[in-house]
């Protein structure tokens, strides 16, 4: 966000006016959230099953079994991560490389620019139906078209790596024009001087990018790693919709692991105990990534 | 990185080729990136024998949408959705605004310590706090209802929206509500009267994005709300377990639930665009 603070306070001692503007955000805060996450850290020392909550005391139990089950450390754990990197990176890369082509004028640009905004409008559940059409092993265009190429189709929701491969695209394919949107502002709002000089001086296109466009671009960037590495690391319903977590348990996030043991298998403490650890590792995955932006803002 | 080694090959290539191949690979991207979205919508156009020969159906008929639309639940879910959309987005205006305002306007420890929970509740997984808001919301009488479901979609938006808005009236120069106030305008009039005036392209963009966000939400409804209270999302990722096999059936829903999105960014998309500069 930009910073133009403006200095000083503007309406010297307004303690009241002050918290009556939050008020009624802090209280909506406080039932929705504060509330249910006590409610939560508290369900995660209990043995508390969703239709028999006796609520006794059970300490660390819930965390010690969820830390020390293979399912989560080998594959929830893995699994969020790559999502979160694979998700992030192609995202910023491929939104970087259409915002740095709609930045130059040509005809029909706003056209092109509607039809790669697109999937900003699609519901993540709507674009993973999409996806598990054109996927399906036997009616699906993707395997009609390969087989037309005379490849082999693909069961690709049937094994793991595959699977996971069309979740990530799905999740690219929908958050790539929220980069580019983003991007293209920064770009538009860059000074046009040191462009001006660099096409004077015959500087290469590449080098144009790597030392003028991307360091100027930087501050925008990052904001909008930091805002969607949070959001991927708690991705749910792309991949309920795609694989339900499946084959197996082989594709499921985080999100989905807590969810689970909450509702299917209808332990409500350890499912609990989950998320409270998913929200304490993304806190402080949050809290190292303000700290970046926090320094490269400022340099 | 093709973008970058193109110019090369570009440089040594006739105008017209150049211009010839540009616009070859724009069509390509485009294609690509709204293929998925225009395969459902022929999906949705075809007959139920259609559907699974990929490369043979050229009947279309519109029978599909009609089958749906004849399902009260999937009538009932799209109302719920809109009504839900609707009714977050004018609450979740109403109090991130205010609180996006005394985070701009105000420096010292409150709005320091506001900033900082904002920014941790930000981070927080929605699984964190909607699991346990499932017992929450049962011993308040909330489970399964519209204020149940309409009041954590507002709350949800508090953190993001306050903070674009901050970043919104940071942009609006005081000085304004400075001479409103000397004038003898009341704390509430300058802010109401004068800085919300300048503030409205922006408040359009998050009315357009909370729109669309609360419209598209899935995991809410999936925890918070059982039968009494269907929403869209919901009913259509039920469908895809329950009659997964009906894939005409399915992308007529579909279709018809990106329809609204669709029509409210097409005509949202400038204020959206010119809002969102960070």
């Amino acid at each position: 966000m930009s910073s133009k603070t403006t200095g000083r306070p503007l309406f010297g001692e307004q303690q009241r006016f002050m918290l009556l503007l939050i008020a009624p955000a802090a209280v909506l805060l406080t039932l929705f959230q504060v509330v249910p996450i006590a409610i939560g850290a508290n369900a995660s020392f209990r043995d508390w099953a969703l239709y028999n909550p006796k609520k006794t005391w059970v300490g660390l139990a819930h965390y010690q079994a969820v830390l020390s089950d293979p399912e989560f450390l080998w594959v929830v754990l893995p699994n969020t991560f790559i999502f979160m990197i694979v998700s992030v990176a192609g995202a910023l890369v491929l939104g970087l490389a259409l915002a740095l082509l709609l930045n130059r004028p040509f005809a029909g640009q706003k056209l092109v620019q509607t039809v790669l905004l697109v999937p900003l409008m699609v519901a993540p559940v709507i674009a993973a139906i999409m996806m598990r059409w054109m996927f399906n092993d036997q009616f699906g265009i993707v395997n009609a078209v390969l087989e037309g190429l005379g490849l082999d189709g693909q069961p690709w929701l049937v094994e793991r790596w595959t699977a996971f491969g069309v979740i990530l695209m799905t999740d690219i394919w929908l958050w790539t024009p929220w980069y580019t949107l983003l991007l293209l502002a920064g770009l538009q709002s860059l000074p046009r001087e040191p462009f001006e000089a660099a096409a004077i001086d015959g500087t290469s296109t590449w080098r144009v990018f790597t030392h003028l466009t991307l360091p100027m671009l930087r501050s925008v960037i990052v904001v909008c790693v930091v805002i969607r590495a949070i959001d991927a690391f708690r991705t749910f319903d792309i991949v309920w919709t795609l694989t339900g977590g499946g084959p197996g348990r082989s594709t499921e996030l985080f999100s989905l692991y807590a969810y689970v043991l909450a509702f299917l298998s209808l332990d409500f403490g350890r499912g609990s105990a989950a998320a409270i650890i998913g929200g304490i590792i993304i806190l402080v995955v949050g809290a190292v990534l303000y700290r970046v932006v926090d320094r490269l803002a400022r340099t | 990185m093709a973008m970058v080694k193109e110019p090369l090959l570009f440089a040594r290539l006739p105008l017209g080729a150049r211009r010839l191949l540009f616009g070859l690979v724009l069509f390509g991207i485009c294609f690509l990136f709204a293929f998925p979205v225009l395969w459902l919508i022929l999906t949705s156009l075809r007959l139920e024998s259609g559907v699974y020969y990929v490369h043979r159906g050229t009947e279309f008929t519109l029978g599909n949408f009609a089958e749906v639309l004849q399902d009260e639940r999937v009538v009932e879910a799209f109302a719920n959705s809109a009504l839900i959309a609707t009714l977050a987005t004018v609450f979740s205006l109403l109090v991130t605004v205010s609180s996006g305002y005394m985070l701009s306007r105000f420096q010292g420890p409150a709005a320091r310590t506001w900033f900082g929970t904002i920014y941790v509740f930000r981070c927080v997984p929605y699984i964190s706090w909607v699991l346990p808001l499932y017992f929450v919301a049962q011993s308040w009488g909330l489970y399964d209802t519209y204020t149940g479901l309409l009041l954590p979609h507002i709350a949800v938006h508090i953190c993001f929206f306050s903070w674009l808005m901050k970043g919104f009236f940071d942009g609006i120069d005081p000085s304004m509500e400075y001479a409103a106030l000397i004038d003898g305008c009341t704390r509430w009039g300058a802010f109401i009267r004068v800085a919300l005036p300048s503030a409205v392209p922006a408040i359009a963009a998050l009315g357009v994005l909370c729109w669309l966000f609360t419209w598209n939400e899935f995991l809410f409804a999936l925890i918070l709300t059982g039968n009494k209270v269907p929403v869209i999302t919901v009913v259509m990722a039920q469908f895809v377990t329950e009659m997964g096999m009906r894939w005409n059936l399915m992308a007529a829903t579909a279709v018809m639930a990106l329809l609204p999105a669709f029509v409210l960014a097409l005509f949202g998309q400038k204020y959206v665009i010119r809002g969102l500069r960070l």
